[in-house]
């Protein structure tokens, strides 16, 4: 379930401690076209099964964290600190 | 101008168990200090010479504690510190039964939580920082207006060992 969240700072956490951004996708370059911006910013994928997403552990160490879940099982397959991974 | 006096945020008195203890800390000096982490010993150093003891509060950040008021805390420009002497409230909790206690709010497995050991987490739905400093006494961090809501918290969580 993805009720827990294994922070790579703090160890096991409940969700409740954990503020959700969404999508951890790539930023396009500042120079790239609307359109690029345009689909970043607004358009998402909504799969089922494997998401990257951007959580925020507020009750926590304040780290941008990303994890890795299957939006269909909840399981939580990786979690990891922002700064330690580039989006792809 | 007028005397200003010193009010603190939480007024309450002890609440005394055999096996549970509950009381306000006093407000003395709160820095929250930011840097590397490769920086500590300059940090531990600095903060022992002003009488500031440290408490580590996740990747890259500290406090600076002591119950003296209006320290100060001299650091390499690498370090960012903010003060939070009044924005935070100290409570320390001690007795034989304080992990029982605190493990009905929060989600931390204290059986590895070892002495030393600090850690922000949700006591219920207030952002704490605990810090063990023994087997059997836990220093609880609040920010300041969460202070008699969390005291009210733990005084329901202490009820079944509180003498009365
Ligand atoms: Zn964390």
């Amino acid at each position: 379930m993805a009720s827990l969240i294994t922070c790579p700072h703090c160890g096991q956490r409940p969700k409740e401690e954990f503020a959700i951004k969404g999508a951890a996708l790539a930023r396009p370059a500042p120079d790239a076209p609307q359109g690029e911006w345009y689909d970043y910013v607004f358009l998402r994928t909504n799969p089922r099964g494997r998401y990257e997403e951007y959580w925020h552990h507020v009750s926590g160490c304040r780290r941008w964290l990303v994890v890795t879940r299957d939006t269909a099982s909840h399981a939580v397959e990786d979690c990891r600190d922002a700064a330690e991974r580039a989006p792809t | 101008m007028p005397d200003l006096i010193h009010r603190p945020a939480l007024t309450k008195e002890p609440l005394v168990g055999e096996r549970i203890r509950l009381a306000p800390m006093p407000e003395g000096t709160l820095l929250e200090v930011r840097g590397p982490q490769a920086e500590l010993p300059a940090l531990e150093a600095a903060a022992d010479a002003a009488g500031l003891v440290i408490r580590t509060n996740g990747p890259d950040q500290w406090f600076a504690i002591s119950g003296q008021p209006m320290l100060r805390l001299d650091l390499p420009d690498i370090f960012s510190v903010t003060d939070q002497s009044h924005g935070r409230v100290r409570i320390a909790m001690e007795g034989a039964a304080v992990d029982d206690v605190l493990a009905k709010g929060m989600a931390v497995d204290l059986f590895d939580f070892k002495i030393g050991a600090a850690t922000t987490a949700l006591i219920g739905h207030i952002t704490t920082h605990i810090a063990r400093l023994d087997r059997d006494r836990f220093e609880l961090t609040v920010l300041r207006s969460f202070a008699e809501s969390l005291w009210h918290d733990l005084e329901t969580m202490s009820a079944e060992f509180l003498d009365r």
